[in-house]
């Protein structure tokens, strides 16, 4: 059995800091106002982009700023963000998971049976993040152990969850559930707090980790270059896998934030996320090519989706032109993408 | 006959087209003892009446996902296309077959934003037509302010939806039609080669003189066409037009497809295999009606057959693979461990 040779050039000593995957600007602006701005731009248009809405909002419909409607904004919002976290990763690793609205509704129904079952709310909350690692790490393993599209093999679980879950409860809510459920329990404004600094914990959380963690470079690794990561030492087949884990948990733990806002569990929640998430993932700038993208992009993206609806309404325009809109702010995107890289094509 | 030649006739015969007809004739043997009339004349063309749009759209994204590209909005696009007919009909008065024409080019249309977009800006067809996907449905629902409904058509337009000729329901002449025309475009034309070679290699076919850009248009914008088509027969079979027409039909076809044998990385795929993964859908929901079974098993033995079917391919495709690697590389050397 022939050895591959794994350091082509072994005269050289490779440290630890000579490879950050590519990510460091290479026309050495790294440092300058410039470089930032040109490597942030897609995260940094998008911000003007929200701006540009929230003073729009400011001068025509003070009325969005309310304490209680930018706290149901945001709340709607926070869930989002959780799940939209996951699908970064996910994307970044070059893949991608269509399944998780059915994840987030299967997670929700079995959060509400757990809660209805008497289990203590830390216990359903645990229960239910394993649950979505669970079936997360069921499509990281059609993934990557068996090398399947992740595109189909989302697509299929997607349909099995959704209708699995169909069969069980018959469309039945989830109802009379414990006093400690809704709001963990805590009045309204304590319980709206409690999301939202779950889904500010989870976001810097996330953050840290895929900048200074080497599991997290990993992941950039192996969605710009499987081949070149699996020389370098990273196993891709279990980033793959540990990507889906993660997406599931986060899921699980979404779907829980989502479902204790409300006083019973729609079974048919959830659908549509999968598509909602990816788009402001897209719209954040995280390259559906894998390997490029920033959380803050996402966070942008999830922020700036997410107020149309409630915008739409203040600036008493028909609620129907949500898609409308959505649609053209990713088709915008994306095409400014597509300029942006024409030209810079151009110029080198 | 030596060993090469045997090898090569069996291998013909573990093509993914046998395999789906295996898995269409099993389900045709249980179905036919636990069903009550499913094996009868006139369940047979209930099915192929029930599958036409699905067929439609599975036909029309086939050329598509052979370039290694995907088209989301096709669901949507139905929507809107039933959407825009009903309007064009009712509230501008057009005769229907001119309504009808019009609907076709709004189909077309579209298939051209998505391919003007995925050709001349290179972007992902996945994100473009996810894009798309949102603003072709929320297009739908403006129009009609999300309540509004087309309904009373003229008969002699339902006459396609709801009619038969003789025994055959009137929009499976239709299907048949545009079933063989797309079969003659993959499978007889250069059009449908170069589909193939984009799939395997955009750059490759683009230094073998393709006109890249040029023929993935083609795919979108018959696609979008298609989709079109598909509309106007939903509508002829409901009898109404909503904006919420076709939704997930999208993800119907792409299964259909990809349960075809077609790559879903582009490259490889037939026609027929497209039509027998509608087929299979079609048959398990049916079938799971007559025999009285949940409508929710269908969509469950759909997913665990579509990640059945793609391991065993995946694992036909890396034996294969090691056997032409021990073919080529017959002496290892065995002295370095």
């Amino acid at each position: 059995m022939s050895k591959e040779i794994r350091n082509p050039n072994p005269d050289k000593k490779h440290g630890p800091t000579d490879s950050d995957f590519g990510l460091r600007a290479s026309f050495g602006l790294r440092n300058s106002a410039f470089g930032f701005l040109s490597r942030h731009f897609r995260e940094l248009s998008v911000a003007v982009a929200l701006c540009v809405l929230l003073l729009v909002l400011a001068a025509a419909a003070p009325a969005f700023f309310g304490k209680q409607q930018l706290l149901t904004t945001l709340t709607t919002a926070a869930p989002v963000l959780i799940a939209a976290c996951g699908m970064t990763l996910v994307i970044i690793c070059r893949q991608i998971d269509i399944s998780i609205g059915s994840q987030f509704a299967v997670c929700s129904v079995i959060a509400g049976l757990m809660a209805k079952a008497g289990w203590p709310m830390p216990v359903v909350a645990l229960g239910v993040v394993a649950s979505g690692a669970l079936m997360g790490s069921f499509n990281g393993m059609c993934v990557a152990a068996l090398g399947l599209p992740s595109i189909v093999v989302t697509l299929a679980t997607m349909v099995t969850w959704r209708e699995a879950l169909r069969w069980w409860r018959e469309g039945e809510f989830v109802k009379y559930l414990p006093k400690g459920f809704q709001w963990f329990g805590f009045n309204q404004a304590a319980g709206q707090a409690m999301i939202l600094a779950g889904a500010a914990l989870v976001f810097v959380l996330l953050v840290l980790a895929m900048k200074h963690l080497a599991a997290g470079r990993f992941v950039y690794a192996v969605g710009s270059d499987k081949e070149a990561a699996r020389l370098a030492g990273i196993h891709p087949q279990g980033v793959t896998f540990g990507v889906f884990v993660v997406m599931g948990a986060l899921t699980g733990l979404a779907a829980l934030l989502n479902a204790i806002r409300f006083a019973d569990i729609d079974p048919k929640t959830g659908t549509g996320l999968e598509l909602q998430t990816i788009a402001a993932v897209v719209v954040g700038g995280v390259a559906i090519s894998g390997g490029r993208g920033h959380l803050w992009g996402t966070l942008a993206g999830v922020l700036l989706l997410s107020c149309i609806a409630p915008a739409l309404v203040f600036l008493k325009m028909p609620a129907q032109w949500e898609k409308v809109i959505q649609g053209a702010i990713i088709l915008l995107a994306v095409a400014a993408d597509g300029w942006r890289s024409r030209r810079n094509g151009k110029r080198r | 006959m030596n060993a090469d030649e045997r090898r090569s006739n069996w291998k013909s015969l573990l093509r993914f087209e046998t395999l789906l007809i295996a898995v269409l004739m099993i389900e045709w043997f249980v179905f036919a003892r636990t069903g009550t009339n499913f094996a009868t004349q006139g369940n047979l063309l209930e099915i192929l009446k029930f599958s036409v749009e699905i067929g439609l759209l599975a036909l029309g994204m086939t050329p598509v996902i052979l370039t290694g590209g995907i088209d989301l909005s096709v669901g949507s696009l139905l929507g809107l296309c039933a959407v825009c007919f009903g309007k064009l009909w009712r509230d501008a008065g057009l005769a229907w077959p001119v309504a009808a024409g019009l609907t076709l080019c709004i189909g077309a249309l579209a298939g051209g934003l998505n391919a003007l977009l995925i050709t001349r800006l290179r972007l992902p067809p996945l994100i473009v037509t996810l894009g798309s996907f949102s603003l072709f449905r929320g297009l739908a629902e403006a129009l009609t302010q999300g309540v509004d409904n087309f309904t009373s058509f003229p008969s002699d337009f339902l006459a396609y939806g709801q009619g038969y000729y003789g025994v055959i329901p009137a929009q499976v002449p239709v299907f048949a039609v545009a079933a063989v025309a797309v079969w003659l475009l993959v499978h007889r034309t250069t059009f449908g080669r170069s589909f193939r070679a984009i799939g395997f290699a955009p750059e490759g076919a683009r230094y073998a003189g393709l006109p890249v850009e040029r023929r993935l248009a083609l795919a979108y914008v018959l696609s979008g066409t298609v989709a079109a088509l598909a509309a106007l027969i939903y509508v002829a079979r409901v009898g109404q037009a909503k904006a919420d027409a076709g939704t997930g039909y999208e993800l119907l076809a792409i299964t259909a497809v990809v349960l075809g044998g077609t790559s879903i990385f582009g490259g490889i795929g037939t026609v027929q295999g497209t039509l027998l993964g509608v087929a299979t859908l079609a048959v398990l929901k049916n079938g799971l009606q007559l025999s009285d079974q949940p409508s929710e098993l269908a969509g469950i033995l759909t997913g665990a057959l579509l990640l059945v079917v793609l391991t065993g391919e995946a694992a036909a495709k890396k034996f294969s693979a090691r056997r032409i690697r021990s073919a080529i590389l017959p002496a290892k050397p065995n002295s370095t461990t």
